[in-house]
């Protein structure tokens, strides 16, 4: 089976129009073989995020859904043009980033289906796949550990320092951490962006800021002997029973050893 | 009323503008740009993101209460002046909007009041 961005390319190029199914994860809009909505069973829908806003009303909502889509909420006065295009545009980034990688499903393309938002912005669809690359690259610049996406946000319960820095969706999210919810589950329930919240919880993870998730204990880095919670980077030369470093194992805390490494010397130069 | 992408226009209109562009500062990619000789706009927009992230990182640490809300932001260089204004939309964001200025021509206190109308006519 293709991959999804290579279905799209042939969509493209026959300059379709219509909807394709992908499977239960999502739905891509074509308009004359641009990318016009998308959405993703993962991230917040546009319709979501207008209804979170405040500014737009469940039965206003519902009015322009059966008639006049987007453009009656902008002639309505609810949104401005401009706010309309930023929350497709968003919206439809944000659902790419996670509907693009998804394998499995046979897609299903209906020409002709419409999204009853109508086209406030169009993409390339290459245009699309650079972008989510260029976010796949920007968040392991960040952290470059991708097991902190996935795994439920736990804050860790003291400061590694005295005084941090955080930003709004930092905040957001470190108070409805409950240690049971992934970021993805956070952003539904804050109505915020899968991929903003990423980037949050990459930031915080960078910063210490993050508890080590269960089953990834921190690598075995030599430690002095009597010594139980977690051993600061400095090794213990001393310790006559450890050779010089952790021991190599096929255990994926290794990697995850060398990733810490790596971005530790990252931060040094 | 404007667009994302036809604001542009309005703003490269202001005199003494050499490049403009929309940025969405999350993520920071370029959501429109006016181009321009030399200029490679993804790397621009994600570099911005990146100046306004410390930019406010740091001024949140600079100010009494700790924490801050960022309007507007003006840098002169010897080249030129930098302004850039934050557009608070009710969905993610914010969004940036950055025009660039000849050092010479520009009148900033005419380019400031005219990306604030443009910004008006762009968000609530």
């Amino acid at each position: 089976m293709p991959a999804l961005d290579t279905l799209l390319a042939g969509l493209a190029r026959e300059r379709s129009t219509g909807a394709l199914r992908v499977g239960r994860a999502g739905t891509i809009f074509m308009d004359a073989g641009r990318v016009t909505y998308m959405e993703c069973v993962d991230t917040p829908r546009a319709e979501d995020v207008l209804i979170a806003s405040g500014r737009v009303s469940a039965p206003a909502l519902r009015r322009a859904q059966r008639e006049g889509g987007g453009a009656r909420l902008v002639e309505d006065g609810m949104v401005t043009k401009g706010e309309l295009q930023h929350c497709v545009l968003g919206a439809v980034l944000d659902a790419a980033y996670f509907l693009l990688p998804v394998t499995g499903s046979r897609p299903k393309f209906r020409p002709g289906e419409r999204h009853w938002l109508g086209s406030h912005w169009y993409f390339e669809v290459e245009e699309i796949v650079r972008e989510c690359g260029r976010r796949r690259a920007q968040l392991a610049g960040i952290w470059p550990s991708a097991e902190v996406d996935t795994a439920p946000v736990a804050p860790v319960r003291r400061l590694p320092g005295h005084r941090v820095v955080l930003n709004d969706l930092q905040w957001e999210i470190l108070v409805h951490a409950d240690r049971a919810t992934t970021p993805l589950e956070l952003a539904m329930k804050l109505g915020r962006p899968g991929y903003s919240t990423l980037v949050a919880v990459r930031r915080l993870a960078a910063a210490g800021l993050l508890a080590r998730p269960e089953g990834t204990a921190p690598p075995p880095l030599p430690r002095r002997l009597g010594r139980t919670e977690e051993p600061g980077p400095r090794p213990n030369l001393d310790a006559p029973t450890l050779p010089l470093g952790p021991v190599v194992t096929a255990d994926p805390t290794d990697i995850n050893l060398l990733i810490r490494l790596k971005k530790a010397l990252e931060e040094l130069s | 009323m404007l667009g994302l992408d036809d604001c542009l226009a309005e703003v490269m209109a202001i005199p003494g503008a050499l490049d403009a562009m929309v940025v969405d500062h999350t993520s920071g990619m370029a959501v429109a740009a006016s181009g321009g000789e030399g200029i490679d706009v993804e790397r621009s927009a994600a570099a911005l993101s990146e100046a306004l992230r410390h930019t406010t990182d740091g001024l949140a640490q600079t100010s009494p209460d700790g924490t801050i809300r960022l309007d507007e932001m003006l840098i002169t260089t010897d080249k030129g002046h930098h302004l850039v204004r934050h557009l608070v939309t009710p969905f993610e964001g914010p969004l940036v909007l950055y025009v660039r200025l000849d050092r010479e021509r520009a009148n900033l206190a005419l380019a400031r009041y005219r990306l604030q109308a443009i910004s008006g006519q762009l968000a609530k």
